[in-house]
């Protein structure tokens, strides 16, 4: 009896029994998961903002308040009264503090990954990058806190006509916060660089400096790229820091004009409260809205364009990644 | 001539390349000491450490900060060990204490002893039919097992709830905790240390620490602690910490100096403490005192509110993130590492997983408006929504370390295993999972101290904006960072922004500094192994 259920056993074909089937099963549908989830975001987006658009709002059968394309694109303000709904001037304010806080990030980050893996001994690299991880763990609400309590106060000692509520301040605390993101993948393009283009670099007679800004940087610059769009698409994203820092106004922005393009550059502009893309989405939020109404949609149509710009800026960065690999191998 | 140029053209580099050198550590450290900067102001804001008398300072210095130096400093004189000996004796004591205040909090005002009563034993009892199908002398099919595991879960979680809540007679809070935390408790104890030490030792400790709770009841009410933190305090701070002493004493002599260094800070503040109020120095006027971790006012009074509900709300909402989170992360990490074929499905997957994780916040909350609160029918910004909002989000960090801690099990283990005859199943089961499960754990610790700072997506799915303590698990919810947002925008007077809103920076903080140092204490731990 026993003799048969040994053989049994040892021959019975396992990779198809049931409870591996269960097994492979669960871990396949938490994979799916993942897809799923994605599948859900654009569906949702795209569904309800096609609900906010006059031209799509007949095609997902919704009758009600809508808005023109136009209308959405062109208009320069923004305001839930009456028929300002250009998203235009939300964008420039987001791009305001992506230039602001990449003229930050950008050069220090680039430094850093520079020191980090060109210059720093092992020790002083083991305790460098643990603390710039705390950088980007902080919270992005305590950022904007930060922000209001004590960058304001400081940047008025230097422009005495700052705002309480200011982009500028807003720009410091994002560039803050992306600064490890610049950092660490610039490092990694860095590290990734082989050990022969410096030894022959030094063999030329190069110093130090020379190769590391004459051959490492020049060998590293697709990573370095990359990882520049990636962390600015961070600061796009980054919701609390601007929406507590940069304050709840919207500006006005019309895409027509030159001068309006120009004002974006302009450093007084920053020292002026803005309202941008993530921060326009909370403050519709603040009120009660669930009920589905022309401003609850239009919060799905600002999330999509949100949604769209990260995820190109995100493949782009993956992409030109990419390319660099395939360099040295 | 030739050899000036030459010392000339050398001077001339060398100096560039040491400007350029200092340049770049310059912008290094611009980040770190800025926040470094913000963080002290916050603190001192905070804490206000100069508003103490000078004698209190004093006091502290004598009892706490000196002696506490010295013996570090002794210790590390022994060795790196014995000084690492010491500072988990101090933080385990500490850091368990401030985790069993929160669970305390719970058991008193969310979830009522009786319904947790119900439950435990409504879930024990699949488990309890699990061990019995698990021992070698029964043998059914597998189908049959999980259909017996499966129909008495659903059965005991249908019928016992009701039928317990509706007994009678009913056992007081803190026996029933120490029902249902205490005696597996006291059984894990024996069942680990008899293994280690001998059945004898392992008995005599599992016996001790239900003992220990079953004391600490009627302790706490005779001293006006309350029964059920008593209790929790001795479950989840007193016991680990006895074990962790009798672990070092036991099986790590060598290192057993260092428990000094525990004795000597704790019995310092204590007696700073006693010696303090006997003299009559004022300390420091801090703004994370007791009251403003245990009020629940929202007002605009900066001296009445409290963060209390924030707590609660956070704790609540983490357990049903790592709850969600943790299995679906590892199952979908498990399957691309273990499982995938090399096809499109897997490399879709892929490339996925690494766009979500760049998925601004504010649009998981847009997610989980739309999908759970429009289109899912649950009300807005209850504890279920929030926490599936942020397990959504927080899901694909889990599932990127969780890959790399899975690959970084040695192929050789795995071909081992399956050399032995082993099936996949078996293989992750066995060789695979717990060989990566610290690098699963550590990963899924600071995926949940992101969850614990996100705002945004709970702002979206329509948290509570004015909310107080949740009293069940279907109640609208807030959480420390959405506290904090709440009093920097409704109350936004400059004075708030240095005095209550920095004292909630700090709890914040701490709540998230504790689980990192838990995290890399792991990640320490296992990788000198």
């Amino acid at each position: 009896m026993s003799g048969d259920r040994s053989t049994e056993g040892l021959t019975r074909r396992t990779e198809n029994s049931s409870r591996e089937l269960l097994a492979r099963a669960f871990f396949f549908g938490c994979a799916a998961l993942s897809v799923v989830t994605t599948l859900s975001i654009v569906v949702l987006l795209v569904y309800e903002a096609a609900k906010f658009f006059t031209v799509t709002a007949p095609l997902v059968g919704v009758a009600g308040e809508t808005a023109t394309i136009t209308e959405f694109l062109t208009g320069a303000e923004w305001g839930l009264q009456g028929p300002n709904l250009g998203v235009a001037p939300l964008v420039a304010v987001t791009v305001m503090v992506t230039l602001g806080s990449g003229l930050i990030a950008i050069p220090l980050g680039v430094a850093t990954a520079l020191y980090l893996s060109e210059y720093a001994s092992p020790r002083a690299r083991s305790y460098l990058k643990p603390a710039l991880e705390v950088l980007a763990g902080v919270p992005s609400i305590i950022y904007g806190i930060f922000a209001v309590a004590y960058i304001t106060p400081a940047l008025s000692t230097f422009f005495p006509e700052i705002g309480f509520f200011n982009v500028a301040s807003a720009c410091v605390v994002v560039g803050i916060m992306i600064l490890p993101m610049v950092a660490s993948v610039s490092e990694d393009a860095m590290s990734a660089v082989p050990d022969d283009l410096r030894q022959a670099g030094y063999g030329m007679g190069a110093t130090k400096y020379d190769v590391s800004v004459g051959v490492v940087v020049p060998a590293a610059l697709s990573g370095i790229i990359s990882s520049f769009i990636l962390a600015l698409s961070r600061a796009i994203g980054e919701t609390m820091a601007v929406t507590l820092a940069g304050g709840s106004l919207a500006r006005e922005f019309d895409p027509a004009s030159i001068g309006s393009y120009l004002s974006l550059f302009d450093p007084e502009s920053y020292l002026e409260p803005g309202m941008t893309m993530t921060a326009a989405m909370i403050q519709l939020l603040t009120g009660d809205i669930t009920g589905g109404g022309l401003a609850y949609r239009s919060l799905f149509a600002v999330g999509l364009v949100l949604f769209i710009i990260t995820l190109v800026m995100n493949i782009l960065s993956d992409a030109i990644a990419r390319r660099y690999k395939e360099a040295y191998e | 001539m030739a050899t000036d140029t030459a010392s000339e053209f050398g001077e001339v580099s060398r100096r560039v390349g040491i400007a350029f050198r200092y340049l770049l550590l310059a912008s290094t450290l611009v980040g770190i000491v800025t926040l470094g900067f913000l963080l002290l102001y916050v603190f001192n804001d905070a804490i206000q450490p100069l508003s103490a008398d000078p004698g209190w300072h004093l006091t502290f210095l004598l009892t706490l900060v000196l002696p506490g130096l010295a013996t570090g400093w002794w210790c590390l004189q022994r060795g790196y060990a014995t000084f690492t000996t010491g500072l988990v004796g101090f933080f385990l004591p500490v850091l368990a204490s401030l985790y069993s205040g929160a669970i305390a909090a719970l058991f008193i005002d969310v979830i009522p002893t009786l319904v947790w009563l119900a439950f435990v034993v409504a879930f024990a009892v699949p488990v309890g039919v699990f061990a019995v199908l698990q021992r070698p002398t029964v043998d059914l099919p597998f189908l049959a097992n999980v259909a017996l595991v499966g129909g008495s879960a659903i059965g005991s979680l249908l019928v016992l709830p009701g039928l317990i809540q509706g007994l009678p007679t009913v056992p007081s809070g803190w026996v029933v905790l120490l029902m249902t935390l205490g005696l597996p408790a006291g059984l894990l104890l024996a069942r680990n240390l008899g293994g280690r030490w001998g059945q004898r030792e392992g008995r005599i400790a599992g016996i001790a620490a239900f003992l220990a709770a079953g004391a600490a009841g009627p302790l706490g009410t005779a001293t006006g602690f309350g029964a059920i933190p008593a209790v929790v305090l001795t479950l989840f701070a007193g016991v680990p910490t006895a074990l962790y002493v009798a672990i070092v004493v036991k099986e790590r002599p060598e290192e057993r100096h260092g428990l000094l260094l525990p004795a000597v800070l704790i019995g310092g503040s204590l007696l700073g403490a006693a010696l303090v109020s006997a003299v009559g120095f004022a300390g420091p006027e801090s703004w994370v005192d007791w009251s403003f971790l245990t009020s629940t006012v929202q007002s605009g009074d900066a001296r009445s509110v409290g963060i209390y509900p924030g707590i609660v709300g956070t704790v609540l909402l983490m357990f049903i993130v790592a709850a969600v989170s943790f299995p679906v992360g590892v199952g979908a990490a498990v399957y691309l590492e273990e499982y995938a074929p090399n096809n499109t499905f897997t490399r879709i997957v892929d490339v996925n997983i690494s766009n979500l994780a760049g998925v601004p916040s504010v649009v998981y909350g847009l997610l989980g408006l739309g999908l759970f609160v429009r289109y899912g029918g649950a009300r807005s910004g209850t504890l279920l929504v929030a926490g599936a909002t942020l397990a959504l989000l927080i899901l694909p960090i889990i599932i990127i370390s969780t890959r790399e801690a899975i690959r970084s099990v040695p192929d050789s283990m795995r071909q081992a295993s399956y050399g032995m005859g082993a099936t996949r199943w078996q293989t992750v089961r066995n060789v695979v999972l717990p060989r990566a499960f610290p690098g699963i754990l550590t990963g899924t610790i600071l995926a949940l101290s992101r969850a614990i700072g996100e705002t945004a997506p709970l702002l979206v799915i329509g948290a509570a904006q004015v909310f107080g303590v949740p009293d069940s698990w279907s109640s609208t919810i807030g959480a420390m960072p959405l506290q904090l947002y709440v009093w920097a925008s409704t109350y936004a007077s400059p004075e708030f922004y240095t005095t209550v809103l920095a004292a909630g920076i700090v709890v914040l903080l701490t709540a998230m500094l504790t689980m990192n140092s838990i995290a890399i204490f792991v990640r320490n731990k296992y990788q000198q192994r």
